[in-house]
């Protein structure tokens, strides 16, 4: 119950914060598609925001619309609590840091960080001490001479975000900066985002298909597919209770099992697969489920354990035996894939993290989980 | 082996005969050469000029002698020195020069704005009326374009008789030197703006949308970051434009009507008028001259631009 007491304490922190930023039933229509669709939410001052999503979900559109440089079909943006939308960008005050950087190839680093001090017309003599300040701040102080050029990718992107933060935007956008780079420096940049974001307190609104980067840096995610907004929750909140298919299918490594709802009893379902059944729980509870209705189980690959001998599953609820149709090497955890005849044939995922070498690929082992873990959602709702 | 063989297609075999048999006429250690024989027409090309131009040199120390139309046996520097103080050559070349700076920076003007909505605009149907308009030009020739703004611009031309509507007197609209210009700027704008597009298509959009967001409004994003930017497709453009018109023929004698001559057209005065080859020679391999200094005056202050070639530093 860890994660409950955190959450508790952030919402309570965020609500005694202002809201900095503030969309209202925001939609984008590009030649008759939607690309955003009824999209809504309030960001607190000082958050940083996770928008998650596959590509074409609509996360960078409602990014750039933030941003100021499309005008929204419908709807409303506010920033600190004024409407934006006759607001050109040069006259927001939004810090963004682009997908390829968009750094200026004809400046040094400092002259790149000192351009928006330039633009606003800041005071010149306080601008050198502005730019050492900032490069200092990500770690570049002695490189402002520097062209662009001569700096290698992480480097780029640190003045990128130092020219993004030096003018003290009201908000800073990120608009999936860290997709090009390779995964070692993307794990220590998003830790570099976390901790310049906290350190400057600045309303942070990121764009990423990277569900680790959402979970790691992020304060709230936006899980968003098709344009629509299908979860918006603390990270650790999104984990465990996806609201729906897509969301538990896009974050994690997830199974599903399908079937029909047979019965119901409170929050516990028993879900038919021809001869046989299974158990979960309603994974939305303000989406209730029908009796007979399609529906499908969602379980992560972590939550299942696995054992050639079923009696080591005793303590389990559900159990089921299946065949190993594949097994995965990964250094520190063994991927098995697993068929389960009496489950449709459903394939199951499942981590061994224990010793390796003692399952192999044909063999017939046991599955076992906790019925409470598995969520069911209704068929129809979410696309995964 | 023999069937295995036949199987395949009787196009194939042809090809692998004929490869065959280049393999025996040019054996493969040779493949080196190719690169450079491929080369040899262009240089055989340029080397013909290079003769030419020595010829040139040759008669442009000769003298013409008037009893007899024939050129002189010793060599003197009698043709420099009348292409140097006789008035009426300055002032042809002071008119050429100008005139070639004016039309560069006009022509420069005019293309950028049109270059750029040509890459930007997100209408393809605008980026295709804008890329015929530009070619339909190429289409037709340069002289007979003059012709045609013969036609438009007389005095019983097209502009002259809309004015007439509105109550304003016939003017003379040619045989000046603002016509002349206007020709030229005309005929020179398609190039310019072949060759200011790229260098705008090299710059990201992005990073216009970027000093968008960091403060600038669109007047200073261009003069802090597209124009810098597009400073070689600009270089590269003016020093197209800039030769193109310092060397021009038609427009001056076109449009010119003989009292807007050019280089060129003193030049081609001295060797079909006037006869006098050495004369014409000097004037030719002045006009070489002026011509390479102005561009590697260009070189020096700007740089080659995107006629640097070779490898990008960045």
């Amino acid at each position: 119950m860890h994660d409950a007491t955190t959450d508790a304490g952030a919402r309570e922190a965020q609500g005694s914060q202002p809201v900095a930023v503030s969309v209202l039933d925001v939609s984008m229509v590009y030649d008759g598609v939607h690309a955003v669709r009824d999209a809504s939410f309030d960001l607190p001052r000082g958050r940083f925001l996770t928008i998650l999503g596959p590509s074409g979900s609509g996360k960078t559109t409602l990014l750039r619309l933030i941003a100021g440089f499309q005008k929204p079909t419908k709807g409303d943006i506010l920033i600190n609590g004024t409407s934006v939308n006759a607001v050109p960008p040069h006259k927001r005050s939004i810090g963004m840091v682009f997908q390829r950087l968009a750094l200026f190839p004809h400046m040094t680093a400092a002259e790149n960080v000192a351009f928006p001090l330039k633009m606003r017309r800041t005071d010149a003599r306080k601008i050198p001490e502005r730019v050492d300040r900032y490069l200092d701040l990500v770690k570049l102080g002695g490189f402002g001479q520097r062209r662009i050029h001569e700096l290698s990718g992480g480097q780029q992107q640190r003045v990128a975000i130092a020219r993004a933060l030096v003018f003290e935007p009201d908000l800073l956008l990120l608009d999936e900066p860290l997709a090009a780079l390779d995964r070692k420096l993307r794990e220590e940049m998003q830790l570099e985002f976390r901790r310049i974001q906290r350190e400057l307190g600045v309303t942070t609104i990121n764009v990423t298909h990277d569900q680790r980067e959402a979970l790691v840096v992020s304060d709230e995610i936006i899980v968003m597919d098709h344009g629509v907004i299908q979860q918006k929750a603390e990270p650790s909140r999104t984990y465990r209770s996806p609201r729906n298919a897509f969301v538990a299918s896009f974050i994690g490594v997830t199974n599903f099992i399908a079937g029909d709802a047979r019965s119901l009893a409170g929050d516990t379902v028993v879900v038919g697969v021809g001869e046989s059944e299974w158990t979960g729980v309603i994974g939305d509870k303000a989406c209730p489920l029908n009796v007979g209705a399609p529906v499908r189980g969602a379980i992560r690959a972590e939550q299942i354990r696995i054992a050639r001998d079923g009696r080591a599953l005793e303590g389990a609820g559900s159990r089921h035996a299946g065949i190993v149709s594949d097994a995965i090497f990964e250094g520190e955890r063994v991927v098995y894939e697993v068929r389960l005849p009496d489950l449709g044939d459903t394939l199951m995922r499942v981590f061994d993290h224990g010793p390796h070498d003692t399952i192999a690929v044909g063999d017939e082992v046991y599955l076992g989980w906790n019925p409470d873990d598995v969520l069911v959602f209704d068929d129809e709702a979410g696309h995964p | 082996m023999q069937s295995a063989r036949t199987a395949y297609p009787v196009t194939w075999r042809i090809m692998d005969a004929l490869e065959a048999f280049a393999a025996t006429v040019w054996p493969a250690n040779w493949t080196r050469a190719v690169p450079y024989l491929m080369l040899a027409p262009a240089v055989l090309l340029v080397g013909l000029l290079v003769l030419g131009l020595i010829q040139i040199g040759d008669t442009s120390l000769r003298t013409l002698d008037t009893s007899t139309f024939l050129l002189s046996e010793e060599y003197t520097l009698a043709n420099y020195q009348r292409a140097f103080t006789e008035p009426l050559f300055a002032a042809v070349a002071a008119r050429s020069l100008l005139g070639a700076l004016i039309v560069t920076a006009i022509t420069l003007v005019f293309a950028f704005p049109y270059a750029y909505v040509m890459v930007r605009t997100s209408s393809p149907a605008l980026r295709k009326f804008l890329l015929i308009a530009l070619f339909l030009p190429f289409f037709i020739g340069q002289v007979v374009r003059a012709y045609g703004w013969l036609i438009i611009l007389g005095n019983q031309g097209m502009v002259n008789e809309a004015l007439g509507l509105v109550g304003v007197e016939p003017m003379r609209l040619l045989y000046n030197y603002p016509a002349v210009l206007f020709g030229l700027v005309q005929y020179m704008l398609p190039f310019a703006v072949l060759m200011v597009a790229p260098a705008l298509t090299a710059i990201p959009e992005e990073l216009e949308a970027a000093a968008g967001s960091l403060g600038a409004d669109w007047l200073r994003t261009f003069f802090h970051v597209v124009l810098p930017l597009a400073r070689p497709g600009l270089t590269g453009a003016g020093l197209v434009v800039v030769t193109l018109s310092l060397t021009d023929f038609a427009m001056p004698a076109i449009l010119g009507g003989g009292s807007q001559d050019f280089i060129a057209n003193a030049i081609y005065d001295q060797f079909f008028r006037t006869s006098d080859q050495g004369l014409g020679a000097t004037l030719a391999l002045m006009l070489v001259a002026v011509g390479s200094l102005l561009v590697g005056l260009i070189f020096t202050l700007f740089g080659a631009g995107t006629l640097a070639m070779g490898r990008a530093r960045e």
